[in-house]
């Protein structure tokens, strides 16, 4: 029986060679293109996707052991671009080329997943696999920060 | 004109016209194997949507409902221009930003010269830009005018409206669409004063950020066509080397590889050097095809390129003497009569331009066309090249500008189109070839390795009384030629016209030959004199007991050439902005392992300074804070000249602690980002920037940034712990 991926929801064959990092199945097979290539090592997180809800380098992660398993790209984070993070990073206008931002986003969201009120310590070393080379870094650290905050009121 | 060289593939000798192109362009249907997302711009050119918008000029159109789309022909890449530019156009036009979508123009001449560097955009096209805004506004009263059947005198235009003066009426912008669009064209224009401006000078987020943090933006990287095959590519590690046996058996014996093509070098500049690329149905087969390529190079010459041992002869050729640019004054009776004599040499390091989206584009040749969809910064240089290779006029290559996933001065240089072109021309597919990170590190143009010397004499007062400056470094001109054993003379004007006064100057051009390919590195030059300059003043201010800004404006007080007081004075102005911003005047009350330090640098018409606040604890160099004050002239964007600088803090602290391209007999040693270490979040200092309310045109904001950070770092490390650092990057990876 074909193995299949959920990806933002839906339910997708994996109709590729197993060894096939995540990242060319969604960009390549499925045109998923808002993760993005950065390095193919692990090294920069510009591929950060979650699985199941946990930050994940897509670049270095096999298609093949991700069978019955749930991916979130960029594209599945919020329904309507509303996520707090999202928001976040339109009000403090993150982005300059916007390449890493993604990344950025995902990795940042499953941080706030598990630690909904981080301090700038914990900002810096959940945040450090992942290169921004416009140099955004300050207004990403304020992004997380805003966004936690309004996960507090939210809650 | 330079020719191309092998070239054993078909040539179309048709010279088609551009009408015939989008005839014959049709868009191929079915056998999609992916979703296909085309881009708009891309259908409209086919006459496939149509373009119901009036166009009121190049860069306006606007629609019956009042949408108004606005083109920016110059390419944007990150540094914000794609929103100041067309802000700047609305702004003229009256036009309400929040009914505004911008596009990017594809290469044509109607936008202006498009080649997009040297942190010129603003300057360029600001003043061109508005007058379109207030030609198209100036249109839209024409026609309101004869709709009331007044004089447009008594017409005013204020957000998406024309307004009749004399009983209050308004018709909307939607309304006059298409009446504006047969309204003459004025000449001459009056543009808006400061104290009208809607947008110019606000704060703007950029247009499209709402696409980015949704991942729907579209980069180089992420055109997708129907039939869309992958390529990856190796270049010959050593620049001259050539294919010496391919076997390729093992890469074509892949699933999913279709073919492996050999590359022929372009012999123009900015040409690809030629590789060997295999085609794949998806990147990551082709880029383990690749692997599997048993590739033997004739390496050339330049193996014998070591960077460690050329930058020790570097050294060597600046601290002797090297042959004279220029002269001023008498240096050696300056020298004799010296109260205080001090020299020293500063050294730096290749630098590969590392944006986060590698080297991509998509390029389709067909018998009839060419099309091409690319992260560049040069658009007109593709047509230009690919129009030469595939014998067909330039404009007769279309060219596509995507969204840059970051540049900085590479992707001026478009060998990765030429490639992708050559793959396509074989294929008869769309190609989109994506350079992997390790390619994009060794194949690069380098910011020049560099080395200077200075000498000064000061007298009792410490008044800077003869400076001597000898520099060597492989200039961008060894791209064009090659045989160039030395920076000319008018390449170091930037040593000559430096604003700090002295009155006996010699600059002497060391011999530096290159052994790689050399280019602009977002602030090119301007990194290692803004770093000699600043870090050999705060030598200088310390030999004689000075302060170093007490120092650096005795030294702007002595020019006394007239042509530059205006600059000094607005050096000067930024210099003590950013003193007075940080903790500068109570530096004394710092712990003992703290220091701040100063730097100024004018580069791109602009003025940056900044004063870093760095904690020292052993060799761990911390940056707490960075105040940076800019004059840039009039600014666009605030909000965006501000996110420049927080940028330039940080490219200047990776290249002033850690980044650096070395070699190792012709190849480069770096392959990504494990042994290219860019600064991360985890090292981010806080960062505040000042800008200066001015008048004076607008001036450069992607590249000034960068230059005073490194300077500024090594004074402050100097203040916090008598550690000088003479060289970029401080703490090299491979010593």
């Amino acid at each position: 029986m074909d193995k299949s991926i959920i990806i933002n929801g839906k339910k997708h064959t994996i109709d590729v060679d197993g060894d096939m990092p995540l990242l060319w199945f969604l960009r390549d097979r499925l045109a998923y293109t808002g993760t993005k290539f950065g390095c193919g090592s692990g090294l920069c997180g510009a591929c950060t996707v979650h699985l199941n809800g946990q930050a994940i380098r897509s670049c270095v992660t096999p298609v093949s052991g991700l069978a019955d398993q749930s991916i979130t790209t960029i594209e599945g984070l919020s329904e309507h671009g509303d996520h707090p993070l999202q928001q976040a990073w339109l009000n403090n206008n993150v982005p300059q080329c916007g390449y890493c931002q993604a990344g950025q986003i995902m990795n940042a969201a499953s941080l706030l997943a598990t630690n909904a009120a981080p301090t700038d310590e914990e900002i810096d070393s959940a945040m450090q696999g992942n290169i921004c080379r416009c140099g955004t870094y300050q207004r990403i650290k304020k992004a997380i920060s805003d966004a936690a905050d309004t996960l507090a009121k939210k809650a | 004109m330079s020719t191309l060289t092998k070239n054993t593939l078909t040539k179309s000798n048709s010279t088609i016209s551009r009408r015939r192109f989008l005839k014959g362009a049709g868009v191929a249907t079915g056998g999609l194997v992916i979703a296909v997302a085309l881009p708009a711009n891309a259908l409209a050119q086919k006459g496939i949507m149509a373009d119901n918008n009036a166009e009121l000029n190049a860069f306006i159109h606007l629609a019956d409902n009042g949408d108004t789309t606005i083109y920016c022909g110059r390419c944007e890449m990150g540094q914000g221009i794609s929103t100041a530019l067309p802000a700047a156009v609305a702004d003229e036009m009256e036009a309400d930003w929040q009914r505004v979508k911008v596009k990017q123009g594809d290469a044509d001449e109607k936008y202006g010269p498009q080649g997009t560097g040297g942190s010129a955009s603003i300057r360029v096209m600001y003043q061109p830009m508005r007058e379109a805004g207030a030609k198209a506004k100036a249109m839209l009263i024409a026609a309101a005018a004869k709709v009331w059947n007044i004089s447009p005198d008594n017409c005013y235009a204020k957000s998406h409206l024309v307004i009749n003066i004399i009983n209050q009426q308004t018709l909307t912008y939607g309304d006059l669409a298409s009446l504006a669009k047969n309204s003459p064209v004025p000449e001459k224009v009056i543009l808006k004063n400061k104290s009208d401006f809607n947008y110019i000078g606000s704060k703007l987020s950029r247009h499209d950020q709402d696409e980015v943090i949704v991942g729907k933006r579209i980069y180089g990287v992420d055109t997708k066509l129907p039939g869309l095959e992958y390529a990856a590519i190796i270049h010959c590690p050593v620049l001259g080397g050539k294919l010496k046996r391919l076997d390729k058996t093992a890469a074509m014996a892949m699933k999913g590889v279709t073919t492996v093509i050999d590359i022929p070098r372009f012999n123009v500049p900015f040409g690809s050097i030629g590789g060997v690329a295999v085609v794949a149905d998806n990147s990551w087969t082709a880029q383990q095809a690749v692997q599997k390529l048993k590739i033997e190079w004739d390496l050339g010459e330049n193996v014998v390129y070591n960077t460690k041992e050329y930058k020790q002869q570097l050294v060597a050729n600046v601290e002797k003497p090297a042959t004279l640019a220029t002269e001023r004054g008498d240096i050696d009776n300056a020298f004799s009569k010296a109260s205080h004599k001090l020299q020293a040499t500063y050294t730096g390091g290749h630098l590969s331009h590392a944006p986060m989206e590698p080297n991509a584009s998509v390029v389709w040749v067909q018998k009839d066309s060419c099309e091409v969809w690319a992260s560049t910064q040069s658009p007109a240089d593709i047509q230009k090249v690919l129009g030469q290779y595939l014998q067909r006029e330039p404009t007769d290559i279309i060219v596509h500008v995507a969204m840059a996933g970051g540049a900085f001065g590479r992707k001026y240089k478009c060998d990765y189109v030429h490639e992708a072109a050559v793959i396509s021309e074989q294929t008869g597919t769309p190609i989109q070839l994506i350079w992997s990170r390790e390619e994009d590190m060794r194949t690069g143009y380098y910011h020049s390795i560099n080395a200077q010397h200075i000498e000064a004499s000061m007298d009792e007062q410490g008044n800077v009384t003869g400076w001597l400056h000898r520099a060597a470094f492989p200039s961008i001109g060894t791209l064009f030629n090659p045989a160039l054993v030395r920076t000319p003379a008018k390449n170091l004007n930037d040593i000559t016209t430096h604003l700090f006064g002295v009155d006996n100057m010699r600059v002497e051009s060391g011999d530096a030959k290159a052994h790689t390919r050399i280019g602009w590195y977002r602030a090119v030059y301007a990194i290692f004199y803004g770093f000699a300059f600043s870090t050999f003043a705060d030598e200088l201010a310390n030999k004689v007991g000075k302060d170093h800004l007490s120092f650096v404006n005795q030294l702007y007080d002595n020019n006394n050439n007239k042509k530059q007081q205006t600059e000094i004075a607005r050096a000067k102005a930024v210099l003590a902005l950013a003193a007075d911003k940080s903790a500068w005047h109570s530096r004394n009350n710092l712990p003992k392992n703290q220091g701040i330090g100063l730097a100024v640098h004018y580069s791109f018409q602009s003025f940056v300074a900044m004063a870093v606040h760095v904690e020292v604890n052993g060799d761990d160099i911390k940056v707490l804070n960075v105040n940076c004050a800019i004059d840039c002239g009039q600014v666009l964007n605030l909000d965006g000249a501000t996110a420049q600088m927080e940028g330039a803090v940080v490219m200047g602290m990776s290249l002033a602690l850690s980044t650096e391209i070395s070699f190792k007999d012709g190849a480069v040693v770096n392959a990504n980002f494990h042994d290219y270490p860019v600064m991360r979040i985890t090292d981010m200092p806080n960062v505040q920037v000042h800008i200066t309310d001015s008048d004076q045109p607008p001036t450069g904001l992607g590249e000034p940034g960068v230059a005073p950070f490194a300077p500024a770092l090594s004074n402050a490390v100097f203040a916090a712990s008598g550690k000088r650092y003479r060289d970029l990057p401080f703490k090299p990876l491979f010593a």
